[in-house]
């Protein structure tokens, strides 16, 4: 077990730069989850950390230790791939085998550590066969029996679940949560689901364009996201994102949109956030400002009103029994303590005093 | 009903075609095989002997036990350097790269070259006085300064699988590359994540997820070989001796010096059964659902 730590990282090819001087400390034991659009450079950041990219500078430490001119096998790190990087002609008991093959151990105790890492997610009965003979999510547990065999310092994990379907996507999502905290391990994932992060991560790395835009735990980034790109990019459906002009703790919006929010100190073009569940729909008059109903969805368990407030159109989620014509007027009232402002022009969040 | 009939109007052509150069011909020195026809004593075809061509060849013809002998050295020397060749280059080819895809481009040109034309250009470079090959050999290993490559037995077959195998490493090459493109990245890398060295991840993981083609390669490359004539005729004439006679060059020797019709016939015919079984092999082998592999 060790801690990881990316120093100034940047990896470049040719005119593109997939990832810009990047710092990262990874905790011993933590999971880290780099989140981010494709593109941003979250899987070359993870590629770097297992040596299968050369960074073009920076250093990476694990435990410590500089390992930029050390090859992937001296790194003791374990990798699941997204496609799961199987050996296909080898059974499921010589893929979890391969890595203790390799370090020369050998018969009835390497049949053992096999044995015990299949058992841990549930594989026994499925050692003799191949690959191919298994389902996406059994072949996933292979590979995750693979990477906890030989016990090493770091897992890497890269969108190991983006391959499943979204049930065993759930379960499987649990079964990794489950054993990253049994073993203890220092974990970095990279996805680009934001539930994915949410609910694994102690620490999420919200990337875009090869930057950290927010670094910090799945709490503070929903409820205090750094600037536009994180507040859009988590929650689903998606922060309620306007814009308008704000002055003296007033945000104004073409078409009558206004709140207030608190920031005293800024003036001039702002951006107001605010998530669904933090607007409560009403009856007309009954709440900050009236609107038309748009459109109503019901998803189950609960119900989308997307209504038509000025120029803006917001969405705002509603208690599953809620209906209402479209067309019709209802007021809105938005949380007042979770609104969310930001500079236009810098798109970093502004903290109410 | 109208439709239905175009459709074999429109095949015709292409059927009759087939039918008169392949068919037909097979047809005709099948039923030769079976015949007595000596073109030095009869224009026609004289009476029919049975089976009595296909018994003396395998029984009772040292000429026949000879090329029987030297096509089969020649196909397993000849394949075995193909393939070993074509995957070393492959491997080396494989990186991305202006260098790569330059050579990969260029490595296509020993292809086009005429396989006659390759024979006669080996006759030259391995010519005891003025050979460029010749030349090369004596200048690394000092004994072999002026050595008569074609006129030793054992020389002149090696010089005629280099030759062929000159023409067909880089088209085997681009087959294999075409083979590792095909492949995931992600077990290498993973291999290579488990510890494995490059040697490791070669033999571990690469060369299986590639038997498939190394396969095809090889049984292809033994269909040619097996058909070896055009260097056999420019660059060793079968010598010396007989020691570069190929089953593909005994045929034509029998018929067209020897003007035996219906042994040559026969002869050929034994030939056509065992590149029928490879065809067939080979075709089962690519024809094989994916994942299958």
């Amino acid at each position: 077990m060790a801690d990881v730590s990316l120093r100034n990282l940047t990896k470049a090819w040719g005119g593109f730069t997939a990832v810009r001087d990047q710092s990262l400390e990874i905790r011993d034991g933590e999971f880290m989850v780099l989140l981010g659009p494709s593109g941003c450079g979250k899987t070359t950041t993870m590629r770097m950390i297992a040596g299968l990219e050369e960074p073009t500078a920076g250093d990476i430490l694990i435990g410590g230790q500089r390992v930029n001119d050390l090859p992937p096998r001296d790194r003791d790190i374990a990798m699941v791939f997204q496609s799961y990087g199987l050996y296909p002609h080898m059974t499921v008991e010589d893929n979890i085998g391969y890595p203790l093959k390799l370090r020369g151990i050998k018969g009835a105790e390497r049949a053992a550590q096999v044995r015990a890492a299949a058992a841990k997610v549930e594989l026994e009965p499925l050692l003799h066969r191949r690959p191919k003979e298994l389902s996406g999510g059994q072949r996933q547990r292979v590979a995750l029996a693979r990477a906890i065999v030989r016990r090493p310092t770091v897992f890497l994990m890269d969108e190991p679940l983006s391959n499943l379907d979204a049930k065993l996507r759930v379960s499987t999502r649990a079964e990794i949560k489950h054993l990253q905290h049994e073993l203890g391990v220092t974990t970095v994932y990279v996805t680009h689901d934001q539930i994915e992060a949410m609910t694994l991560a102690h620490r999420v790395a919200v990337m875009q364009g090869g930057e950290i835009r927010q670094l910090d735990t799945p709490e503070v980034i929903y409820d205090r996201p750094a600037d536009l790109f994180v507040a859009g990019f988590i929650g689903s459906p998606p922060m309620n994102l306007v814009d308008g002009d704000h002055a003296d703790g007033r945000f104004t919006a073409a078409g009558g949109f206004h709140a207030t929010t608190g920031v005293a100190r800024h003036g001039g073009r702002a951006v107001l956030g605010v998530r669904p569940e933090d607007v409560t729909v009403g009856p007309a008059g009954s709440g900050d400002l009236d609107a038309s109903i748009y459109a109503v969805e019901l998803t189950g368990d609960a119900v989308l009103v997307t209504v038509q407030a000025g120029a803006a159109r917001i969405i705002a989620k509603a208690d599953r029994a809620w209906r209402a014509e479209i067309g019709s007027t209802v007021a809105l009232r938005l949380d007042a303590s979770r609104l969310h402002l930001f500079d236009a022009a810098s798109t970093k969040r502004l903290q109410p005093e | 009903m109208q439709d239905r009939r175009l459709k074999y109007v429109l095949i015709l052509p292409a059927a009759l075609l087939v039918l008169g150069t392949t068919i037909w011909p097979l047809a005709v020195s099948l039923v030769t095989s079976f015949r007595d026809w000596r073109l030095t004593r009869s224009l026609t075809p004289g009476p029919f002997i049975g089976p009595e061509h296909y018994v003396t060849a395998l029984t009772d013809d040292p000429d026949f036990a000879n090329a029987l002998q030297v096509t089969a050295s020649f196909v397993a020397i000849d394949v075995a350097l193909t393939v070993v060749c074509a995957l070393g280059l492959a491997l080396l080819l494989r990186r991305a790269g202006v260098l790569h895809s330059l050579t990969r481009a260029v490595l296509i040109l020993p292809f086009a070259v005429s396989p006659a034309l390759v024979g006669i250009s080996f006759r030259f470079m391995f010519n005891a006085e003025m050979g460029v090959f010749t030349w090369l050999a004596g200048a690394v290993v000092p004994w072999l300064q002026g050595y008569v490559w074609l006129a030793d037995p054992v020389a002149a077959l090696l010089v005629l699988v280099f030759s062929d195998a000159w023409r067909w490493v880089p088209y085997m090459t681009l087959v294999v590359l075409g083979g590792l493109s095909a492949l995931p990245k992600e077990p290498e890398e993973a291999a290579r994540i488990d510890c494995a060295s490059e040697w490791q991840v070669f033999r571990d993981v690469t060369l299986p997820a590639l038997m498939p083609v190394l396969a095809v390669v090889a049984i292809l490359k033994t269909v040619f070989a097996l058909k070896m004539f055009d260097q056999v005729v420019t660059l060793t004439g079968g010598g010396p001796g007989q020691s570069t006679v190929t089953l593909a060059y005994l045929v034509y020797s029998i018929a067209f010096r020897w003007y035996d019709m219906g042994y040559a016939s026969a002869v050929a015919w034994i030939l056509t059964a065992m590149l029928v079984f490879l065809a067939v092999w080979y075709m089962k082998l690519i024809l094989r659902k994916p994942g299958g592999a």
